[in-house]
C-alpha cells in the first residue's frame, strides 16, 4: 500500500502544475487588453496608453509565454486572482464569501444521493429484471435524461409557482435581515448550522425550506447515476463463486446481500461516487442559477455570461484543484477499503 | 450484429427508444419542408411579433411582421405560432423543428470526433506502453480533472458564442473517457495470444492495431459513444441556457428554454400562464435524450453478459 | 462377507433444467445414484455433462434461471427438494458442506480466512467470536497451514493455491459434516499438491465415518479413492457401480470408450482412441440416446428412444440397449487393471 500511496501523491504537483497550465493557455487565448481588465477595478484606467503600458509591465502580459505562466502562476499561489466586475468585489473576496452557500448546499445534497443511490441500486440488482427492478431502472433512465435545468425549473414552477412551498434564494427577507446584521453569529457560515447553534428556530426553519428545492434538484441525477453503478456492481458480484460459497455454507440470504455481496461491490462504486459528487460542481453552477441561489455556482454562471473573464478563470483553477485534490482522497481512501490493495 | 438488431427490437425500453429516435430523424430530414426558413440562415428563428412577452400557443403573426416578411418576398407558411412564441416573439415551433437538427449535428459531431481523438490516443498509449503510455495517461488525468460543464463554460465564455465553440468546447473535454474505455481494452487484449502469434509471424505494428486489436476492443466504446450523445444535448443545451451557448435567436433547445427561465413563475395570480416557453423546448429535449439512452441501456445490457461469457 | 453399509443419499431421477431466453437447457435430465455412509461416490464426465449443477441441485445452491423440475434427492430419509428454504439451511454447511473448484474465486477477499471460517461456526453452533476463532486456528492447523494463529487473519490473496484449498477445506469441514460434496477441487492445483489434498480430505472425513461425493473428469483420481462411481453424459447418469465393475466390466459403451481412451504403456498402441464426435449442445440434443451419434453400437432404437435405466445386479445400473454387444467387447479384454 505504500507504495501506491507515494505513486499517486508524486503524481500530485505533476497534475496541477498540468491543469494550471492548460488554464494559462485558455487563458493567454484572450487578447493582452482582455486579461489585462481581469485585474483592474476601474476599467476607466485603461483609457490612457500610459497607464496601460504600466499596468502591462506589472503583470508581465508582454512577456515570453513560459514566464508569463510563471508570474502568473506565483501571483494565484497568493491568492491576487484578480478583480471580478460582477461581483464588484476582489475575486478572493468573493470566492470566500460565496463558499459557505454552495458547501452547504453540496454537503445536504450528498445524504440523499448516497442513501437513495446506493440503497435503490442494490434493491435493483436484488431483484433482478422483476417488475421492482424494471420500474426503478425506467425512472433512474429518465432521472439522468432529464437535464437539470429543465429539472429545476419544473421542481420550481410546481413548489414555488404552484404551491408557494420552497421559494428561490437563501433565506426570505426576514431572515436575512436577522442573519446579517442582527443578534446573530455566523460560526460556520453554514446558515443551518448556525441557527441551531443560535437556537433560531425560525431561521433554522426557513433556511432549510430554500434548501430543499435545489437539494432535490441538485441530487437526482446523481442518485440515478449512482443506481445505476450500485446495480451492475451487485449484478456482477452476486455472479461470483464466493457468493455460492457463503450460500453453501448456509448463510441466510439477507447476509449473503448485505454483508458478503455488497462489501465487495461497493467498492468500486465508493470510488465512482467519490469523483461524482467532486462532479457535481458543474451541476453547481446550473442548480444554484435556476434557484437563484447566492454561492459560487451563480456567480460563476452570472460572470460567464458578462465575460467576466477574471472570474471565469479563477473558476477554473479553484474547481480543478478541488478535484484533483479530490481524486487523491478518493485513489486513497480506496486502498484502505481494498484489502487486495491494503495489504498486497 | 443481427442477434444484437433483434435483442434491441424485442426489448420493451429501447423499442420506445427507438420509435422515438425515428421520429426525431423523421423531423430533421423533413425540417425545411415542415417550417420553411425565412432568413438565409435556417437557424434563425423568425419572430411572430415583437412582444416581450410569451405569446401563448395559437397567436397569430402579427401584421408589421408579415409586412416584413413580405417585404423580404418570403412567404410564410405558419401564420399561427402553434406553440407560442418565446420572449422577443420567436416562433417556438420552428425553434422546435429546427432544433431537432442542432440537436443531432451537436450530438454525433462531437461525440464521433472525441471518440476519434480518445481512440487514437488511447490505443497508442496502450499499445506502445512506457513513456509513452506514462505520459499520455497524465495528460488524460489532467483533462480530466476539470468538472465537464465548468470547462466547457470556461472554453465557451473566452471562445465566445456560438454553436460550433460549443462543439470545440465539448470535444476538448469529452474525448477522455474513450481513451481510457479503449487502453484498457486493449492492454487486456494485447496479452492474448493471437496478438503474439501475429507478432511472431512479424506483422508490422499499425497492421495489428488496425486488423486485430481495434477491431476486437472497440465495442464497448461505440456503446459508450451512443450513449453518450444523449449527455451531449445536455451540455450543450445547459450552456445555452446559462448563457453561453448558441446565440440569441438560433434554432437550438437549450436557447429557447434560457429564454423561458424569467417567465416560468408567471405573473401574480397566474401561475404558470406561460407554461409552453419553458415546456415545448424541455419535453423535445428530454425526450430526444431518453431515447438514446434507453437505446444506449439495453445495449449495455445486451453486451455485458456476452462479454463476459465470451471472455 | 459384505457389510451392509447405511444409505446416505439417494438420487432418484433428478431433473435440473435452465430457462433461457434461447430455449431450455436441461443440464440434469435423469440422474440417479446413491451414496453410502463412510464412502466415496465419484461422478465423472466430460465439461458440461451436468456434473456441478447435479451438485447444486441437491444443495438447491441454482442460479437463477435454473429450476429442479423432477426426482428426489433423499437425504437421510428426507427429501431435501421439499424442504423449506430455512431448513435447508441447517442442513448447508452443518450436514451436507461443499468445496469448489478454484479457490481464489470461491472465497471472498474482502473477508480475512479466520472469519470465514468463523461464520459457518458461529451460525451452527451458536458459539461466540473468540471461541470461533480458537476453533478456526486448530482448524487450519489440522488441514496442514503452518502457522495457522498468523494465517488466521489473513486474507485469501496472501495464500498459496494450495494453501487456499486447504482453507477451504477447513472452512467446509468446520461443522463435520457427514457429506462432503468436492466439484474438481484438485483440477486447479500441482499434481503434487493434488495428491495432498485428496489425502487431506479422506483423512478428515474418516475420523467421523463421513462420505463424500468426488466430481471430476480425472479418471485417475477416481481410480484412487472412489468406492462408487456414476458415469455422466449430456445430463444423464449413464452408468453407475462399484469401481471393479466400471473398471473391469463397464456396460455402456461410453464407459467403455472413457476406459479405451486411456493411453497404455504396455500394449503398442499406434494411435489414441478416442470417442468419435462432440459433446452435443445442450439446447440441441439429439433424439433417442444422447449418446448415439458418437456410439459404434448404435441401433435404430438407439435413434428414438431414450434408453430407460436397467438394473445389471443390485448396485450396478445402466442406460443403454445394447449391454450384450457391450459385454461381447468388453471380454475381449481390453481395459485397464485397476
Amino acid at each position: 500500500m505504500l507504495s501506491y500511496i507515494i505513486r499517486r501523491m508524486l503524481l500530485l504537483p505533476i497534475i496541477l502544475i498540468g491543469v494550471t497550465f492548460l488554464i494559462f493557455c485558455v487563458f493567454s487565448l484572450l487578447s493582452p487588453m482582455e486579461r489585462l481588465a481581469t485585474y483592474v477595478r476601474d476599467p476607466n484606467t485603461l483609457k490612457s496608453p500610459q497607464s496601460t503600458e504600466r499596468l502591462i509591465a506589472k503583470y508581465h502580459l508582454d512577456e515570453p509565454f513560459p514566464l508569463g505562466y510563471i508570474n502568473w502562476l506565483e501571483r494565484m499561489a497568493h491568492f491576487d486572482l484578480g478583480w471580478s466586475q460582477t461581483a464588484n468585489q476582489s475575486v478572493a473576496d468573493a470566492i470566500k464569501q460565496r463558499f459557505p452557500a454552495t458547501l452547504e448546499l453540496v454537503l445536504y445534497s450528498i445524504i440523499p444521493v448516497i442513501l437513495i443511490g446506493i440503497w435503490l441500486g442494490v434493491i435493483s440488482a436484488v431483484h433482478h429484471n422483476d417488475m421492482l427492478d424494471q420500474t426503478i431502472r425506467v425512472t433512474a433512465i429518465i432521472g439522468w435524461s432529464l437535464p437539470t435545468f429543465i429539472f429545476g425549473l419544473f421542481v420550481l414552477f410546481i413548489f414555488y409557482g404552484i404551491l408557494g412551498w420552497f421559494p428561490p434564494g437563501r433565506l426570505s427577507a426576514w431572515a436575512q435581515d436577522i442573519v446579517y446584521t442582527g443578534h446573530f453569529t455566523s460560526y460556520t457560515h453554514l446558515i443551518t448550522v448556525d441557527a441551531l447553534l443560535n437556537g433560531n428556530i425560525p431561521i433554522f426553519l426557513d433556511a432549510l425550506r430554500h434548501l430543499i428545492a435545489p437539494i432535490i434538484t441538485l441530487s437526482y441525477i446523481s442518485w440515478a447515476f449512482l443506481l445505476r453503478i450500485t446495480r451492475s456492481s451487485m449484478l456482477d458480484t452476486l455472479r461470483k463463486d464466493y457468493i455460492r460459497t457463503a450460500r453453501a455454507k448456509g448463510v441466510d440470504e439477507h447476509t449473503v446481500i448485505h454483508l458478503h455481496a455488497k462489501r465487495n461491490a461497493l467498492i468500486p462504486v465508493t470510488t465512482i461516487a467519490g469523483m461524482m459528487i467532486i462532479g457535481m460542481l458543474g451541476g453547481v453552477m446550473i442548480t444554484e442559477t435556476v434557484f437563484t441561489f447566492p454561492g459560487l455556482g451563480f456567480w460563476a454562471a452570472q460572470s460567464a455570461q458578462q465575460l467576466d473573464y477574471g472570474t471565469v478563470i479563477s473558476f477554473a483553477l479553484l474547481f480543478s484543484t478541488m478535484m484533483v485534490i479530490g481524486n487523491l482522497v478518493v485513489d486513497l481512501s480506496y486502498a484502505l477499503i481494498d484489502p487486495r490493495v491494503r495489504l498486497g | 450484429m443481427n442477434r444484437i438488431l433483434k435483442k434491441l427490437f424485442s426489448n420493451a425500453t429501447s423499442l420506445v427508444g427507438i420509435i422515438l429516435l425515428v421520429f426525431f430523424i423523421i423531423i430533421a430530414l423533413f425540417a425545411p419542408a415542415i417550417t420553411p426558413p425565412l432568413f438565409d440562415d435556417p437557424y434563425q428563428i423568425p419572430r411572430m411579433s415583437w412582444d416581450i412577452n410569451p405569446q401563448p400557443p395559437g397567436s397569430l403573426m402579427s401584421d408589421d411582421m408579415k409586412e416584413i416578411y413580405g417585404f423580404m418576398e418570403k412567404e410564410v407558411k405558419w401564420e399561427k405560432a402553434i406553440c407560442g412564441t418565446a420572449e422577443g416573439g420567436y416562433d417556438i415551433f420552428y425553434g422546435l423543428i429546427w432544433g431537432t437538427r442542432t440537436a443531432f449535428k451537436i450530438g454525433i459531431i462531437t461525440v464521433f470526433i472525441s471518440m476519434l481523438v480518445g481512440i487514437i490516443l488511447g490505443s497508442i498509449s496502450a499499445y506502445f506502453g512506457g513513456w509513452i503510455d506514462e505520459i499520455l495517461m497524465r495528460i488524460t488525468d489532467i483533462f480530466l480533472s476539470f468538472p465537464f460543464l465548468v470547462a466547457a463554460m470556461v472554453l465557451t465564455t473566452v471562445l465566445g458564442r456560438g454553436l460550433d465553440k460549443v462543439m470545440i468546447a465539448l470535444i476538448s473535454f469529452g474525448w477522455m473517457g474513450y481513451a481510457r474505455l479503449i487502453r484498457g481494452s486493449i492492454l487486456s487484449t494485447k496479452e492474448e495470444t493471437f496478438i503474439m502469434a501475429a507478432k511472431a509471424l512479424g506483422v508490422s505494428d499499425t497492421k495489428i492495431i488496425w486488423k486485430h486489436l481495434l477491431p476486437n476492443t472497440i465495442f464497448p466504446v461505440m456503446v459508450q459513444g451512443s450513449m453518450n450523445i444523449g449527455s451531449m444535448v445536455i451540455t450543450a443545451a445547459a450552456l445555452s441556457f446559462l448563457g453561453v451557448g448558441a446565440p440569441v435567436g438560433y434554432a437550438d433547445w437549450g436557447q429557447m428554454v434560457s429564454f423561458a427561465r424569467n417567465w416560468i413563475i408567471g405573473s401574480p395570480g397566474h401561475a404558470g400562464q406561460y407554461w409552453y416557453a419553458v415546456f415545448y423546448p424541455g419535453i423535445f429535449i428530454v425526450l430526444f435524450v431518453l431515447s438514446w439512452n434507453l437505446i444506449g441501456d439495453t445495449l449495455r445490457d445486451i453486451l455485458d453478459p456476452r462479454l463476459r461469457g465470451e471472455l | 462377507m459384505e457389510n451392509k453399509k447405511k444409505l446416505l443419499l439417494e438420487i432418484k431421477d433428478l431433473k435440473t433444467h435452465f430457462f433461457t431466453e434461447d430455449g431450455v437447457v436441461k443440464a440434469v435430465d435423469g440422474v440417479d445414484f446413491e451414496v453410502y455412509q463412510g464412502e466415496t461416490l465419484g461422478i465423472v464426465g466430460e465439461s458440461g455433462c451436468g456434473k456441478s449443477v447435479t451438485a447444486f441441485s441437491i444443495l438447491r445452491l441454482l442460479d437463477y434461471p435454473g429450476k429442479t423440475v423432477d426426482g428426489e434427492v433423499i437425504f437421510k430419509g428426507e427429501n431435501l427438494l421439499k424442504k423449506t428454504e430455512d431448513e435447508m439451511r441447517e442442513i448447508r454447511g452443518k450436514e451436507i458442506a461443499m468445496i469448489f473448484q478454484e479457490p481464489m474465486t470461491a472465497l471472498n477477499p474482502v473477508f480475512t480466512v479466520g472469519f470465514q471460517i468463523s461464520e459457518a461456526l458461529m451460525m451452527h453452533f451458536k458459539i461466540s467470536k473468540e471461541e470461533a476463532k480458537k476453533k478456526s486456528v486448530e482448524l487450519l492447523k489440522k488441514v496442514g497451514i503452518p502457522i495457522p494463529e498468523q494465517r488466521v487473519n489473513e486474507y485469501p490473496h496472501q495464500l498459496s493455491g494450495g494453501m487456499r484449498q486447504r482453507a477451504m477445506i477447513a472452512m467446509a469441514m468446520s461443522c463435520d459434516p457427514i457429506l462432503l460434496i468436492a466439484d474438481e477441487p484438485t483440477t486447479a492445483l500441482d499434481v503434487t499438491i493434488q495428491a495432498q489434498i485428496l489425502d487431506l480430505m479422506m483423512t478428515l472425513l474418516q475420523e467421523f465415518n463421513g462420505s463424500l461425493i468426488m466430481i471430476t473428469h480425472d479418471l485417475g483420481v477416481i481410480a484412487e479413492i472412489a468406492d462408487r462411481i456414476a458415469i455422466m453424459y449430456a445430463g444423464k447418469v449413464v452408468e453407475y457401480a462399484d469401481k471393479k465393475t466400471i473398471f473391469h466390466h463397464p456396460l455402456h459403451p461410453y464407459t467403455l470408450g472413457l476406459l479405451t481412451s486411456i493411453p497404455r504403456l504396455d500394449i503398442e498402441m499406434k494411435r489414441l482412441n478416442v470417442i468419435p464426435g462432440i459433446v452435443p449442445n445442450p439446447l440441441h440434443f439429439p433424439s433417442g440416446c444422447k449418446f448415439h451419434p458418437r456410439c459404434r453400437f448404435a441401433t435404430d432404437r438407439c435413434k428414438k428412444e431414450e434408453p430407460s435405466l436397467i438394473k445389471i445386479e443390485e448396485g450396478h445400473l445402466v442406460k443403454c440397449w445394447n449391454v450384450d454387444k457391450v459385454l461381447k467387447e468388453v471380454k475381449k479384454g481390453l481395459l485397464v487393471e485397476v
